[in-house]
C-alpha cells in the first residue's frame, strides 16, 4: 500500500499566551509534526495542591513532561525580609502544615547555631517527638494521596483517620491541630505534662496496632501492588544525578538521612534504623516511608521513656524562669544575628529541607532567606522518573512522590 | 426556556429544587493551598463531611461549589475563574483560610490576589488554617442560605469600637531595625572543631583557582571565586565526589551594586563528604547580572537557576528556559526579590 503524505497546515492553538501556558509556539508546532500529542494535566486536578504538567505522549508512552510550577507561590522569602525573626516562625512552617514541626525546627536551629544557644536536653527531646509526630503525619498524608490517586476510597479513609490521632496529640501537646509554632529559638514555648506524654506514648501503642490493619487493606493489596511496582523508576545513579531527597532518595537505594549524617537535636541518642530499598519504583517509595512510620513511631516511644527532668527553655533566652509565656516578645523581638550566612539542613518527612539566612549583622530582620523544600529539590527527579511510563501511571508516580505543590512552590 | 427556568425556580417545584441542591453540594477538587490539607479531614473518617450531602468530586463540570483552600495566587486566580465559569448553574463559592479573606499572613505578598475579587463569594470560614468543623459549619450556613435566601453568619462576637481611646494617639515605633548599609559578608569565619575540614580545606585549595576557602561552621566551607570561574570550579568539585546541588541563591546588595551567586554542592555518593556543603559564591555586578549556569552538569540545579532568573533577573547562559517566567505569574512584578522593590508596611496601631 503506497504512502500519502497528507499537508496538514499546522498552527498551534492561539490560546497558548492568553491561558498562561509556558512553552513556546515552535515545541507545539513541533510535537503536531512528529504526531505526538501535548496534553495538560492540571492545574484542577483530583490531587492534592495544584501544579501543570504539561506532558508530551506517543501513543500513551510519556516522551517528556514540563512542570509548570508555582500555582501556590507565595511569596514567602520576600516576606521573610519584611518581618522579625521571630515573626517569621509562623511563616516558614505554612509551605507544608503537616510538617510544621520539622520546617519549624530547621528555621530555629539556623537561628540558634547564628547566637549559639545551647538548647536544654528535655527541649530537645520534645523538640525530637514533635518533629517525629510530623512525620509521621505527613506520611499517612501522602498515602492518602496516594490511595485517592489510584482510586482506592479505603485507602484515602483510612490513613485520615489515623491522622486524627496525630493531630489529637498535637493539640494536646501544642494547641494547634497542624500549625504550632512551638519550637522557638531556645527551646519550647511551654513543658509537656505526664498526662499529655502518657497519651502519646499509648497513642503510638495503638497507631501501630491499626497500621496493621492497614497493611492488609492497601499495602499488602494486590491491585495496589499491580500499579505501582516497577513504576517510575529512578536507578540510584538517576536520583543522585537529579539531587532528590529524603525517602525517594533511600527507594533508590542511597544511604542518606540528615538524621544520621548530621545528626541534630538527640537523634544520635536512640536507637533507630533508616529503611532504604534498592528498588527505586513508586511502591519502594511508598514501603520505604511506611517503614519510617514504625521507626518514628519507636523514636516517639524513647524520646517520651528517656526525656530528663529540667528546663525547656535556654537561660539565654529567658533570663527569670522556666517560663516564656509573658515574656515572649520582650526575650525573642530584638534577636540581631551576627554577620554571615547560616545553613541548615533538616530531615523532613518528605526530605532535606534547607534553611539559609543572611544576615547584616545590624538589622532584627534576616536580610535573606533562602528556603528549599524537599518538593523543589526532587522535582526534576520525579519529572525524569515519568519518561517512558504509560500515561495511566503518571497519578500512581504522582502520589508515589507525594509531591505537594505548597510545600514545593513556597 | 426562560419560562422553564422560571417555572422550575419559582413554581410548585422550586421548594424541591431547592431541597435537592441543599443536599446535594459537590465541592470541585481545588486545593489551592495548605488548609487543603484540613479540607481532606473533614471529608474523611474523623468528620466525614458526606453525611451533609457534600463530598469533592474531581470534575468541574459536575459540581456545584468550590471550597477555595486558602491563598489564591496571581498564577491561580485565572486557573479559578475558568473553573468557575466551566461549573453549571446554580453554583457557589465557600472560601476557607485567612489568606482567602484578607491574605492573613501573606497579605503583603507580591504574588497573592483576593478571591472576592475574582469570583463572588457566599461565605468566608476565618482561620489558619480553620479546623474541620469550621469548614463543615461553613457549608450547613451555604445549605440554610439555599433553603431561605438569606445569608447569616453563624458565630457574632462582641464588637468593640476602636475610637475609645484617647484622641491625639502616638503610634507605636515598629520594632523593626533594618540597616541602612549593609554589609552582607557569606563567608564569616567561625572557629570549630572539626579536623576534617582542616584537610578539606587543604585539598581544595590546592586543586580550585580560588579567592579564599574559609570554613564558616562545622560542615561549612564558602569558597569565593571568580564569577567566570564558576564552572571550573564546579568540575574540580565534581572530580572531588561532590554530586547534586542543594541550593542555588543569588543575594542582592544594592550598596555595593552587585549580585552574590552562591551554588551549595553536597554529596550522596561518598560517605564523608555527606553532611558537607560547599558554598561556591562569586559577585556579579548589578547592572549586567550574568553567569554561566550549571544545569548541565548539574541537572539538580536546574529549576533553581530558573527560580532565581525569576526572582533577581541573573541570566544563567547556558539554561534553556532564560527569559520565560517559569514559578512566577507571566503578570507578575519583574525581579520581586531585588532590593528595590518593595512591599507594602505594615502599620501599627495602639
Amino acid at each position: 500500500m503506497d504512502e500519502y503524505v497528507l499537508d496538514i497546515p499546522v498552527e498551534p492553538p492561539k490560546e497558548l499566551r492568553s491561558l498562561f501556558i509556558p512553552i513556546p509556539p515552535e515545541y507545539v508546532e513541533d510535537t503536531y509534526k512528529s504526531d505526538d500529542f501535548l496534553i495538560l494535566v492540571g492545574p484542577q486536578h483530583p490531587g492534592s495542591g495544584h501544579m501543570r504538567l504539561i506532558v508530551r505522549v506517543k501513543g500513551d508512552i510519556i516522551q517528556e513532561v514540563i512542570p509548570d510550577p508555582g500555582y501556590v507561590h507565595r511569596s514567602m522569602e520576600k516576606l521573610a525580609e519584611n518581618r522579625l525573626y521571630i515573626q517569621n516562625i509562623p511563616l516558614v512552617e505554612r509551605p507544608a502544615i503537616m510538617d510544621a514541626p520539622n520546617f519549624n525546627l530547621g528555621y530555629v536551629r539556623a537561628i540558634e547555631e547564628a547566637l549559639d544557644i545551647e538548647v536544654p536536653e528535655r527541649a530537645k527531646y520534645i523538640r525530637t517527638m514533635l518533629a517525629e509526630l510530623g512525620r509521621v503525619g505527613t506520611h499517612l498524608y501522602d498515602a492518602a494521596i496516594l490511595a485517592v490517586f489510584i482510586g482506592h476510597t479505603t485507602g484515602f479513609m483510612y490513613p485520615f483517620a489515623l491522622r486524627e490521632l496525630i493531630c489529637e496529640a498535637l493539640v494536646r501537646l501544642t494547641g494547634a491541630r497542624f500549625t504550632s509554632s512551638f519550637i522557638i529559638p531556645g527551646g519550647v514555648r511551654r513543658d509537656a505534662d505526664e498526662s499529655t506524654l502518657k497519651w502519646i506514648y499509648d497513642m503510638t501503642l495503638a497507631m501501630e496496632r491499626r497500621l496493621k490493619s492497614f497493611e492488609r487493606i492497601f499495602i499488602n493489596n494486590p491491585t495496589v501492588i499491580a500499579r505501582l511496582q516497577d513504576v517510575g523508576v529512578l536507578s540510584k545513579e538517576e536520583a543522585i544525578k537529579y539531587g532528590v531527597v529524603g525517602p525517594f532518595l533511600r527507594a533508590s537505594g542511597v544511604e542518606y538521612d540528615v538524621r544520621k549524617v548530621e545528626p541534630y537535636e538527640v537523634y544520635d541518642e536512640l536507637v533507630w534504623d533508616m529503611p532504604v530499598s534498592d528498588a527505586g519504583d513508586s511502591y519502594a517509595r511508598f514501603l520505604v516511608r511506611v517503614n519510617e512510620i514504625g521507626q518514628s513511631l519507636s523514636i516517639i516511644r524513647q524520646c517520651i521513656k528517656e526525656m530528663p527532668e529540667g528546663r525547656v527553655i535556654s537561660e539565654q533566652i529567658a533570663e527569670n524562669g522556666n517560663d516564656i509565656r509573658g515574656s515572649f516578645y520582650d526575650s525573642l523581638s530584638n534577636i540581631v544575628l551576627p554577620s554571615g550566612e547560616y545553613t541548615t539542613l533538616t530531615e523532613g518527612a518528605r526530605g532535606t529541607i534547607v534553611f539559609s539566612i543572611v544576615s547584616d549583622g545590624e538589622s532584627n530582620v534576616p536580610y535573606r532567606l533562602r528556603i528549599v523544600s524537599p518538593g523543589w529539590l526532587y522535582l526534576k527527579g520525579f519529572m525524569e522518573s515519568m519518561k517512558g511510563e504509560r500515561l495511566a501511571d503518571l497519578q500512581a508516580i504522582y502520589g508515589s512522590f507525594g509531591y505537594f505543590p505548597p510545600e514545593a512552590d513556597r | 426556556m426562560d419560562e422553564f427556568i422560571e417555572f422550575v425556580r419559582g413554581g410548585p417545584l422550586g421548594p424541591v429544587k431547592k431541597w435537592g441542591t441543599k443536599w446535594s453540594l459537590w465541592p470541585v477538587h481545588f486545593v489551592t493551598a495548605c488548609c487543603g490539607a484540613e479540607l481532606a479531614h473533614a471529608f474523611a473518617a474523623g468528620y466525614d463531611g458526606e453525611r451533609i450531602g457534600a463530598l469533592n468530586y474531581g470534575i468541574a463540570r459536575q459540581t456545584n461549589l468550590i471550597i477555595v483552600e486558602g491563598a489564591i495566587t496571581r498564577k491561580m486566580a485565572r486557573a479559578l475563574k475558568i473553573t468557575w465559569e466551566q461549573m453549571p448553574d446554580p453554583k457557589f463559592v465557600i472560601v476557607m483560610g485567612a489568606c482567602g479573606l484578607q491574605g492573613g499572613i501573606f497579605w503583603n505578598g507580591y504574588h497573592l490576589v483576593k478571591p472576592s475579587d475574582v469570583v463572588p463569594v457566599d461565605f468566608f470560614v476565618p482561620g489558619c488554617p480553620p479546623t474541620p468543623e469550621a469548614l463543615l459549619r461553613g457549608i450547613r450556613q451555604l445549605q440554610f442560605k439555599i433553603e431561605t435566601g438569606e445569608a447569616k453568619t453563624s458565630a457574632t462576637f462582641p464588637e468593640i469600637s476602636l475610637e475609645a481611646g484617647r484622641k491625639p494617639r502616638v503610634l507605636p515605633r515598629p520594632p523593626k531595625k533594618i540597616s541602612k548599609a549593609p554589609a552582607v559578608i557569606v563567608n564569616a569565619p567561625k572557629e570549630v572543631d572539626w579536623e576534617f575540614g582542616q584537610k578539606l580545606v587543604e585539598e581544595l585549595k590546592a586543586k580550585i583557582d580560588a579567592k579564599s576557602v574559609t570554613i564558616t561552621g562545622k560542615n561549612r566551607i564558602a569558597i569565593k571565586v571568580e564569577s567566570d570561574s564558576i564552572t571550573k570550579t564546579a568540575i574540580r568539585l565534581k572530580e572531588m565526589g561532590f554530586d547534586h546541588v542543594k541550593n542555588v541563591n543569588v543575594i542582592d546588595v544594592p550598596n555595593e551594586d552587585k549580585f552574590i551567586v552562591e551554588y551549595h554542592f553536597s554529596s550522596y555518593s561518598v560517605k564523608e563528604l555527606m553532611p558537607v556543603i560547599v558554598n561556591v559564591f562569586a559577585d556579579i555586578p548589578r547592572d549586567n547580572p550574568k553567569v554561566k549556569s550549571l544545569a548541565n552538569m548539574f541537572p539538580s540545579a536546574d529549576y533553581m537557576e530558573r527560580e532565581m532568573c525569576d526572582f533577581f533577573g541573573v541570566i544563567f547562559e547556558g539554561n534553556p528556559w532564560m527569559g520565560r517566567k517559569f514559578l512566577l505569574a507571566p503578570d507578575a512584578p519583574e525581579f520581586p526579590l531585588r532590593k528595590d522593590f518593595k512591599l507594602e508596611e505594615e502599620v501599627y496601631v495602639r
